[in-house]
């Protein structure tokens, strides 16, 4: 799942008058500084296959909750994409989950607890070859905006469809599984009458969906939002993505680009078929262009309409961490949550080949200074694997004791530069130019050349940021990118980014990581059936990477964000990393 | 009694183009008293100026600006700390976890007299300290680039007239059109990646160069317009012309008629742009694109200081401060210059 890329955002400079009523500010608290190197170590969220009877509407209610009202929305930035077939962002997945409905779908528990269940089908599908062919029937009750039901052929057709060519930047997976990685030469899109055969809909309620190999965690793909479903009779093509048709508890009543987006509730949606979604307030108030200092001051102020308001994304800025962390007031109202996304510091393999050089930059980087310049404790926990612990079979590894020294031993890198003979190997690092980025990289320089090596920062404009990095050929050793899994299995976490048969320009694989071991090891993960047997193998997998320290694992991103006092119902949705709307109630 | 006087104005009229507009003002100044007769025009100007109150404070306290941007070195090792060292990531103390000095007052303490820099815990002061030499280096620089080009043009444009002072006149108005921050700020990168082959590191001379370039690029206009306008009026004059009929030719009359004329608009400019400059400079920081880390510049900690207004305003008050002080000792103290050379223009 790609992330928002929120360090990458350009930071806007409003050149405001300062006026400076006091030459005095309060000290801050050290408090988690001297305790933070004891925090409790990450707890792995685990995710079950729900069974028919989970699947069964309506959503475990919030206690307390009471519908009406309008609940506003402040973020940064419009949604880019609405068109379920090309949506692939958590932002954008998260506020379609009010309008668009997919085959499965992720239950919360009041404890928190995730289960996978049947969203528009009635349990999470079944497989009798082991994961080739699946089928999913239908719920009864199911209905568009306009009335009528939503059928198998429904299903068919938004599949169909992901495979036009104006769909650009949805997930794939569907596509490669049932017609090949080269998809679109096989089949163009429903748009000419033809169907796609793979997919077949023996009656009005059943779909099966037959794939070229064993994908036993199919059903967890189902419930991306990219897979969500779209009506044959109202698919407005390229205009479908400004006001999608909607399945789910609300339509959309005006979008205005980059403004603001306005929902209101679908009357034909039947909260008995949605196990899911809870759809207390009647309207919502999206509006974008509030930077996360803006949003944070305004969540503190707590006045009018923003009591109402949430935020999908945007987190409390991080110079407003400590005020936000001290205040006992808004300690209601803050959220705190570990993301999916781990944040790497991929080591360029095409360019540093010597495992001894690229040991060194793991035992030499600056974890602790890097994660304090960015938020501390609330920016991430130090992380010890490549797959995030949100993630099914996640376990902790840490060959290079990156917990006992999270500053980095730059005396153990030398050492190992020095054996290798490799003192004074030159590293570029590749930036954004950002003014914080300016600070993490003078942190990086600072232990990197106490280590021995020769440090050469490369800054790089936010825009072109990962244009730049994802070249093959790039002439950079070393740089930050983060990565999510599409589904909480190790799969999509590690097998887009480290699959050397991946590499490619405007790829995933930013470290050119090529290792025949692995590949061999990932083909055979994928095809184990047990959910807790293929996680292992995947853990097995995460291993081997660390030991031939193959990149810089940092952090394990966490979120910490605010929400106004008139709203209740505010959780954390781990699985994106950002506020759920599904339970929100205006109080 | 045998008075000397004569001598003097022997000298005066020797050599007519140079000193004699000056030399009437300042006649015209002091005509009641003998003993003044015998001052040279810049004698006058010194007088005048120290007359000025505001404007020797704030030439002192230019001065000691410019102490302080040399004695840089020498400060740090008397105050014990550098610009570069991190010192609050190497004492966990120091900073909380997300970064905000422990101490109150941004971390003020004996120590670290000014606090010090949230996040990478570097200390103000000395980061101040070395910030004014950035901007100094930089604004003398661009104010020396843009005084030559304009000062060239600008003669050539009004002496020469016809074809030259058209063409020139253009580019003059074509660049003056621009929108200048803009322009700054298109033109950095570019400038930058034409001076720096990808992959080598970017050395510490090459901001500061690239901020010159960019900012005299844009600098010279204003000056060179005003030194055409009273080229132009000289160049009919007598004394011009009695250069011309003996011989003189175009450059002999430029540097030697001409130019001695016109260093009071000159000198009364370029200290006037100075200033001018160093808010020019913090402003492209400020917007990220000029001098970068970790060569310590105002711009950008007032830039990186903005996001602290509510939770660390020390760290946004010392820059801020020193800016204002800094500019406005430099705007006074070109004033006082303007009133010491030309008394008439503004009284």
């Amino acid at each position: 799942m790609s992330s928002r890329k929120s360090r990458l955002a350009a930071a806007i400079m409003v050149a405001g008058a300062l006026t400076v009523t006091t030459a005095c500010s309060s000290g801050h608290s050290n408090e988690s500084a001297k305790t933070g190197a004891s925090k409790a170590p990450v707890t792995a969220t685990t995710i079950s296959v729900g069974t028919a009877e989970d699947s069964k509407g309506p959503a475990i209610a919030e206690p307390g909750a009471k519908k009406g009202g309008t609940v506003n929305m402040i973020d940064r930035d419009d949604f880019s994409h609405l068109d379920p077939a090309m949506v692939y962002m958590n932002y954008n997945a998260e506020v379609s989950l009010l309008f668009t409905r997919q085959l499965t779908g992720y239950k919360t528990a009041a404890d928190g607890s995730q289960k996978l269940v049947g969203d528009l089908a009635t349990d999470t599908g079944s497989t009798t070859d082991g994961g080739k062919t699946w089928k999913f029937t239908l719920k009864d009750g199911v209905k568009w905006q306009d009335g009528t039901p939503i059928t198998s052929a429904d299903i068919k057709y938004s599949i169909e469809r992901t495979y036009a060519s104006f769909v650009k930047g949805g997930p794939t997976y569907i596509q490669s599984w049932i017609s090949g990685d080269k998809y679109r030469e096989a089949y163009a899109g429903p748009y000419d009458g033809k169907g796609l055969d793979a997919i077949t809909t023996p009656d009005d309620k059943t779909v099966v969906i037959a794939f070229q190999d064993a994908h036993p965690d199919a059903n967890f793909t189902l419930a991306m939002t990219g897979y969500g479903v779209v009506s044959k009779a109202h698919d407005t093509k390229e205009e479908y993505d400004k006001k999608p048709f909607s399945s789910g508890p609300y339509q959309i009543t005006e979008h205005v680009n980059d403004r603001s987006l306005d929902l209101e509730r679908n009357p034909n949606w039947d909260g008995a078929t949605d196990p899911i979604r809870n759809a207390y307030p009647d309207k919502w108030h999206m509006t974008f262009g509030v930077q996360a200092q803006q949003s944070t001051e305004r969540f503190m102020a707590d006045n009018g309409d923003d009591k109402n308001a949430f935020s999908f994304h945007n987190q409390v800025h991080t110079t407003y961490i400590d005020k936000v962390k001290a205040d006992e007031k808004l300690k209601s109202r803050t959220l705190e949550g570990l993301t999916p996304y781990v944040d790497y510091y991929y080591i360029n393999n095409t360019r540093i080949k010597d495992q001894k050089v690229r040991e060194a930059l793991v035992k030499a980087f600056p974890h602790q200074q890097t994660r304090q310049l960015q938020g501390g404790t609330s920016y991430g926990d130090y992380a010890t694997s490549y797959m995030s612990p949100t993630v099914l079979g996640y376990e902790s590894y840490d060959p290079f004791d990156v917990l006992k020294k999270p500053q980095g031993d730059t005396e153990a890198a030398k050492k190992l530069l020095t054996d290798a003979n490799a003192l004074n190997t030159t590293i570029v690092y590749a930036y954004n130019n950002t003014p914080v980025q300016q600070k993490v990289t003078e942190a990086i320089r600072t232990n990197l050349e106490a280590a021995g090596f020769k440090f050469v920062p490369h800054p790089l404009d936010s825009k072109t940021y990962y244009d730049a990095i994802q070249q093959v050929n790039n002439e950079f050793d070393l740089y930050w990118g983060g990565w999510g899994a599409d589904w909480p299995t190790g799969y999509t976490s590690l097998q887009p980014v480290w699959d050397g048969r991946a590499i490619a320009d405007g790829g995933q694989n930013y470290a050119h990581v090529n290792d025949p071991e692995i590949n061999a090891a990932m083909d055979a993960a994928v095809k184990i059936a047990d959910p807790v047997a293929q996680g292992k193998a995947w853990a097995a997998i995460d291993k081997k990477l660390q030991d031939k320290a193959y990149s810089i694992p940092d952090v394990y991103q966490r979120s910490l964000s605010l929400y106004g006092s008139g709203l209740g119902g505010v959780k954390f949705d781990t699985l994106a990393g950002l506020q759920s709307p599904l339970n929100i109630y205006v109080k | 009694m045998t008075t000397p006087t004569g001598a003097t104005t022997d000298g005066d009229t020797s050599r007519p183009g140079s000193t004699s507009d000056l030399a009437d003002n300042a006649s015209a100044d002091a005509p009641a008293d003998p003993g003044f007769r015998g001052l040279s025009p810049g004698k006058l100007m010194w007088r005048r100026f120290l007359r000025d109150r505001t404007g020797v404070v704030s030439a002192c306290v230019v001065l000691f600006f410019v102490l302080v941007a040399i004695l840089a070195p020498v400060i740090s090792m008397i105050y014990g700390k550098d610009p570069q060292t991190h010192y609050g990531q190497n004492d966990p103390t120091l900073l909380t976890d997300s970064g905000l000095p422990v101490a109150p007052n941004g971390g003020m303490s004996g120590d670290f007299w000014f606090g010090l820099e949230p996040g990478l815990g570097r200390d103000v002061m000395m980061q101040l300290v070395y910030g004014i030499r950035t901007s100094l280096i930089i604004a003398v620089a661009t104010s020396l680039l843009t005084t030559v080009i304009g000062v060239a043009l600008g003669i050539a444009a009004g002496y020469l007239g016809g074809k030259a002072d058209f063409f020139i006149g253009r580019v003059i108005d074509v660049l003056m059109s621009f929108p200048s921050q803009i322009f700054l700020i298109a033109t950095m990168p570019v400038v930058t990646s034409l001076l720096v082959t990808p992959g080598e590191k970017i050395p510490e001379w090459l901001p500061f160069v690239a901020v010159t370039i960019v900012l005299s690029l844009l600098g010279w206009m204003g000056l060179a317009r005003i030194l055409r306008g009273t080229a132009l009026a000289l160049r009919e004059r007598e004394f011009i012309e009695a250069a011309k009929v003996t011989g003189a030719g175009p450059m002999r009359i430029i540097f030697k008629e001409i130019l001695p004329n016109l260093w009071t608009p000159i000198l009364v400019q370029a200290t006037l742009a100075l200033p001018a400059f160093v808010t020019a400079e913090a402003g492209l920081s400020y917007l990220g694109v000029g001098v970068s880390e970790p060569v310590p510049d105002w711009g950008r900690m007032i830039a990186g200081a903005a996001d602290y207004l509510r939770t660390d305003v020390t760290f946004l008050l010392f820059p801020g401060i020193a800016m204002v002080i800094f500019v406005l000792a430099f705007n006074l103290l070109g004033d006082s210059v303007r009133d010491a050379f030309d008394p008439k223009a503004n009284r």
